[in-house]
């Protein structure tokens, strides 16, 4: 079998804001044409290990090679290789999704006016509403179709479809496992959704405390767990602590 | 046709897809020469990522049930309806077998599981 390019490689990586370690010694390889999903509850360092990986935030210690590139010192190089959808939406609030395609269609050389349209279309974007006018499904729509557009090598998402109503979580998740892995690419997607980790995952990462505590191939678990049980209960038990956020989760939105 | 599958379910993803299409095949609702959507089509109507829906197909080529012409597509294959029809007999007889074993070893006693067997068929004719 061909052997699998290394999209992303993070070795030792630390991270403290002050005296507070948020990561603490984490290694990760993320191949081609692969998710992974990075398991984890609140303030577990999910946000933070993206932000490293994006170069938006400088490791205490430890490197990250996205595509071999280092993001401190290549930061054009790796914005160009990687869609970002953020937790929440970072565009300012007078911008519709016009002017934030505008804005990074600028910035990313394979911007494609042709993808734009297809994705748009099938998402059913809003194009002239402004960011403060859109539900949070709207905007989680534009930032995904944003994040897809350049055809990135890395996709990373981080909590992509939290609190979002039910029909439009599907419909965000349906278009996100037909697009990404985009060909010859990965993705890296932070949850702490079991059911989108058993969903889309080929791997899922366990995070807690800042290190990584479970790292698994969910083929491997389905051998292993599985032939009698049920993927998400698997995960639950092996995941309790996010199991039960999610539980809070779901007492919030009802 | 819905393809999604319910990860709260027994069945690993991949074999829920298997499933249904076998569901659909032997039933008729997709018949010889009917087109399936593509790989990444049906990742998007599973909701599973695209490994998972391709492991499907894999799985269902090597049964016979359909097959992958370059550049078109996946098809239900000329021997699929018969293919499908036997795969679903075998595994429902699978099913049914274990079932009993089970019924025998709480305490059932086999005459009464046979009629029940026998009014369930009345039932159905």
């Amino acid at each position: 079998m061909k052997k699998k390019m290394k999209i992303l490689q993070v070795e030792g990586l630390s991270k403290a804001f002050g005296r507070r370690e948020v990561l603490s010694d984490v290694s990760l390889e993320v191949p081609d044409d692969s998710i992974t999903v990075i398991l984890g509850s609140n303030g577990a360092g999910k946000s933070t290990l993206l932000r490293c990986v994006l170069g938006l935030v400088k490791p205490s210690s430890g490197t990250v090679r996205v595509l071999g590139k280092n993001p401190l010192k290549e930061p054009r190089a790796v914005l160009e290789a990687t869609g970002f959808v953020p937790d929440h939406p970072d565009a300012y609030g007078w911008m519709t999704a016009e002017d934030l395609f505008y804005f990074l269609g600028a910035q990313y050389p394979n911007w494609s006016a042709e993808r734009a349209v297809r994705l748009c279309e099938k998402l059913s974007v809003p194009m002239d509403r402004s960011f403060d006018a859109m539900s949070r499904g709207e905007a989680a729509k534009v930032n995904l179709a944003a994040a897809l557009i350049p055809a990135p090598r890395l996709l990373l998402l981080d909590e992509p479809f939290a609190r979002l109503a039910p029909p439009v979580r599907e419909e965000v998740l349906s278009v996100f496992v037909e697009e990404a892995p985009l060909p010859g690419g990965a993705a890296l997607l932070a949850t702490h959704d079991l059911e989108v980790a058993a969903r889309v995952a080929d791997r899922v990462l366990m995070l807690e405390g800042g290190r990584i505590v479970h790292d698994a191939r969910v083929d491997e678990l389905i051998e292993a767990h599985t032939e009698e049980a049920q993927l998400t209960a698997t995960l639950r038990e092996l995941y309790p602590h996010v199991a039960a956020e999610e539980r809070r989760e779901v007492r919030c939105a009802s | 046709m819905d393809w999604k599958t319910d990860p709260a379910r027994s069945l690993p993803p991949w074999r829920q897809v298997v499933e249904a299409a076998l569901d659909a095949v032997a039933s008729g609702e997709l018949e010889s020469g009917d087109k399936l959507p593509s790989v990444r089509g049906m990742a998007a109507q599973a909701l599973v990522n695209h490994n998972t829906a391709a492991r499907a197909y894999r799985e269902l080529t090597r049964l016979g049930v359909v097959r992958s012409e370059s550049g078109r597509g996946v098809f239900v294959t000329e021997e699929g309806p018969r293919l499908a029809r036997e795969q679903r007999r075998a595994a429902t007889l699978t099913a049914l077998v274990r079932s009993f074993e089970e019924a025998l070893r709480a305490g059932h006693p086999a005459e009464a599981l046979l009629a029940l067997l026998r009014e369930e068929r009345k039932r159905s004719a």
